[in-house]
């Protein structure tokens, strides 16, 4: 346990003390006996980005819903603050009893982007544990990894001793149950690793073997036992309804990225954009109630107090009973000042009246994605909106009072030409001159359109996933294009920073051999990469070249339709064929209808029952 | 309908910082169901206010607020239900209705404050009461502060010599000095304690131990007819 008075002596001197105090309310308190299995959720990122995180507040309340597990949570510290850890010889610790993570049970974390890869190792590290599988002992925590990045968890693999592909809720108690055996038994750690294997979900990657062929693509992967699984199948929770949600979240002391009560309304998406990764691994669509979400909403507030109902999902209007959600919710919080937030809103399907009834609370700006620029790239990426949707949307908008909206695209797409880019410019000023049409007495507020683009990342089990990604210098091209451009003091333009896509880009689509880059820029020092000021693409670049591996092969390279890919012996449910195919319709230009109006054959509903497909 | 109330901000709360305080108040009158007035417009703000900031690191057992309300509730239930939902480090003390026109913020004037410390040598209680009293028998104790405005820094220098009230030993035990300070707070005149801790090592051979420093408000005073009293 910390030493109190050192803790605080420390405490006085770095940034946001309030970030390693715990202490918050709702936060779960209990006594630790023989019996106790200790789970430290971490999140790699820091306090506000991890407590913003809602797969965090429902594992930990599940986990502390039993009496015999006890989950607490742990989070990257800041900079100032490892540096104070360091140099007073303080490990990791939890925030709820403040023990230290080294005599946990196990240390799960959750992979929510791929550029958080470095701050795991260092957390290992800064646990005193050690950052390699293979060295770790037998009263060692086990370290595990879920979460959307855990789909292609191959760069992680020699690190991370297993992996939970899939929802976590009952995998999670499932490995518990076998470990509380294997803990009495007093066996080895392999034992353990061997007895989980064979979950349904779980994948202990040091039971498989890879080969390559010599120009460097995988050759074969495979359990080197039979009795293992050749696949690992995603979990998924059929019944969402009945499906655990908490009554009760920690409230915060500071103020963090997503600070208000998040309502998971459904999961998965029927839209099938064709870059969207989540569109396809969270399949099938499974909707909570509305009863359920109402029940949910009273008792979290009444828990937390919080000013903001969210509402949760990859496409807040797709819920089928929203409009009585919202009136539902906007009608029973109107006197007690609770805001209610929806972001993911497809405008062109919400009528904007709701949306000016929800902004009497609280009016915020409006966004909207479409993504590409021009009505071409638009229907390659199947993202389903038209110019007249964006338009008509604004023009609504603007009528009613708004005045600020955001405009996100990708930039880098597949088949994407120069005049696509400039589309993204056009659409800006298309936007800016609706709004000055109108009669001057019905403006209200100073106008101002913010353009963002991202670079586009191919991912793992999206219908680009063979795509090259575009140079780092093509990227810059496409960036100063617009920069040049956009000379309006109306629309203001950001990007992103190419260098941290085309690193994305290499962990998404990565095999095992990535984890020694991993290891190595960590120990040249990189860690918080996705923190502008603290990112050294050189130090990165150094890595790749000290390790004798190419990210060129993992980010630019075109893969064929039989190359094996690191991430083949995950089973999402959706079929490669119709990822195949989906990216042939890309080519062509040609639209596939979203999955509630008739079934696309996307195999998800051979695999898993349950939902609506 | 106005509650005035006095709390505490102890423990590892004393992390938090003003705003977040209020924050955590916010979110408690919610939880707690009391029924807070709130401001009209866009951003509906409830209307309460805290009587002064504290620093971060700085505990305290004399905080004051107060809050409109829209309907009425006793007091004590006011008390009773605010601190079954508070975190632990805040407790609502005492609550009673006010019918001040002025707000508790405008109405402080001096603050008690606890500065403990160690030290890097060893002193004598009689040697530090000999720094302190020709401490205060000064006639100026000039505070240098900067300020930023921009990318200019602009010095600005204060004797405060008068905003100090008293300033005494309370213990020296066990290597650890604890010194007790009525200081002047508010918008009329301010001092903070980890200012005078700045002019002690300005102007004293205490050799105070940086680490070892923990400062603590014990009570805040408003001014009445000339002499100081407690706000409620």
């Amino acid at each position: 346990m910390l030493d109190k008075g050192q803790f605080e002596k420390i405490l006085n001197r770095v940034e946001k003390p309030a970030r390693y105090i715990g202490k918050e309310q709702n936060i779960s308190l209990k006594d630790i006996t023989e019996d106790t299995v200790r789970f430290a959720f971490a999140f790699p990122d820091v306090y506000e980005v991890g407590m913003s995180h809602l797969g965090m507040h429902i594992l930990y309340n599940l986990l502390n819903s039993k009496d015999d597990i006890y989950c607490e949570r742990v989070f990257a510290p800041w900079t100032d603050m490892e540096e104070e850890m360091r140099k007073n010889n303080i490990l990791l610790y939890a925030l709820e009893s403040k023990d230290f993570i080294k005599d946990f049970d196990f240390m799960g974390f959750t992979l929510q982007y791929e550029m958080s890869y470095t701050n795991i190792i260092n957390m290992i590290d800064l646990a005193g544990i050690s950052i390699m599988s293979k060295d770790r002992k037998n009263d060692d925590p086990f370290i595990i990894a879920g979460g959307p990045c855990a789909y292609n968890p191959e760069p992680l693999v020699g690190i991370v001793d297993f992996f939970v592909i899939g929802e976590g809720e009952e995998v999670t108690l499932e490995i518990i149950e076998i470990y509380k055996k294997w803990r009495k038994s007093g066996g080895e750690r392999k034992e353990y690793l061997e007895a989980i294997a064979s979950i349904e979900g779980v994948y202990v990657p040091e039971l498989y073997n890879v080969d390559y062929n010599e120009d460097g693509t995988i050759k074969a992967f495979y359990p080197m036992d039979a009795k293992h699984p050749t696949k690992i199948k995603k979990r998924i929770i059929k019944n969402l309804d009945e499906a655990f949600f908490p009554d009760k979240i920690i409230v915060p002391f500071i103020e963090t990225v997503h600070d208000r009560v998040m309502l998971e309304i459904f999961r998965g998406c029927t839209r099938g954009c064709r870059f969207c990764q989540a569109g396809i691994i969270y399949r099938p669509v499974r909707e909570r109630s509305m009863d359920t979400l109402l029940e949910s909403a009273r008792k979290l507030i009444e828990a937390t107090g919080h000013e903001e109902i969210s509402l949760s999902s990859l496409s807040t209007s797709d819920y089928s009973q929203i409009l009585e959600l919202v009136n539902k919710l906007i009608e029973e919080y109107k006197d007690k000042k609770v805001g209610l937030s929806l972001p993911s809103l497809r405008l062109d399907s919400f009528p904007l009246e709701v949306i000016e009834e929800i902004q009497k609370v609280r009016k915020t700006g409006l966004t909207f994605a479409p993504e590409a620029g021009t009505q071409r790239l638009r229907d390659v990426i199947n993202k389903g909106i038209t110019e007249k949707d964006l338009f008509k949307s604004t023009e609504e908008a603007f009528g009613s009072g708004w005045s600020t909206v955001k405009l996100y695209f990708m930039i880098g797409l597949p088949t994407e030409t120069f005049d696509d880019v400039m589309g993204i410019k056009d659409l800006a000023y298309r936007v800016k001159d609706i709004f000055f049409k109108m009669p001057r007495e019905q403006r209200k507020g100073n106008l101002k359109v913010t353009v963002s683009t991202s670079c586009f990342v191919p991912k793992p089990f999206t219908p680009f996933q063979w795509y090259p990604q575009d140079s780092i210098e093509m990227f810059n091209k496409k960036i100063n294009l617009l920069k040049s451009s956009i000379k309006d003091n109306k629309v203001t333009y950001n990007h992103h920073d190419s260098r941290l896509s085309y690193l994305e880009a290499v962990l998404a689509r990565g095999d095992r051999r990535l984890s020694d880059v991993l290891i190595k820029a960590w120990k040249k020092g990189c860690k918080f990469d996705s923190w502008g000021d603290k990112f050294s693409f050189e130090k990165w670049l150094e890595a790749f070249e000290e390790t004798g591996i190419d990210p060129d092969f993992y980010a630019s390279r075109e893969r064929s339709y039989d190359e094996i890919l690191p991430w083949d012996f995950i089973d999402v449910g959706v079929s490669k064929k119709y990822l195949i195919n989906e990216n042939e319709k890309a080519k062509k230009g040609e639209l596939t209808k979203d999955c509630r109006k008739g079934c696309t054959g996307c195999g998800i509903n051979k695999s898993f029952t349950g939902g609506v497909c | 309908m106005k509650i005035r109330a006095k709390f505490t901000k102890q423990e590892y709360i004393k992390y938090i910082s003003h705003l977040d305080l209020m924050r955590v108040f916010q979110r408690a009158f919610r939880r707690a169901n009391i029924p807070v007035k709130y401001s009209e417009g866009f951003n509906p703000h409830p209307q309460f206010s805290l009587a002064t900031a504290l620093a971060l690191g700085v505990s305290s057992d004399g905080e004051y607020m107060d809050v409109e309300l829209d309907t009425y509730i006793e007091p004590e239930e006011f008390k009773q239900r605010l601190n079954i939902v508070l975190p632990n480090g805040i407790k609502i003390l005492k609550a009673v209705f006010s019918d001040d026109k002025d707000s508790i913020v405008s109405l402080i004037r001096w603050a008690t404050y606890i500065i403990g410390f160690s030290t890097k040598e060893k002193v004598t209680p009689e040697e530090i009461t000999s720094e302190i009293d020709s401490f205060l028998s000064r006639e100026e104790l000039i505070l240098t502060k900067e300020k930023k405005k921009g990318k200019k820094v602009t010095v600005k220098q204060h004797n405060v010599r008068e905003r100090i009230k008293e300033l005494f030993l309370l213990s020296n035990e066990n290597d650890t000095i604890i010194l007790k300070t009525t200081l002047m707070t508010g918008s009329q005149g301010n001092l903070k304690p980890e200012e005078v801790v700045e002019l002690l090592k300005e102007y004293t051979e205490i050799k105070i131990e940086e680490d070892s420093l923990k400062l603590h408000r014990l009570e805040l005073f408003v001014e009445k007819d000339g002499a100081a009293s407690l706000p409620i």
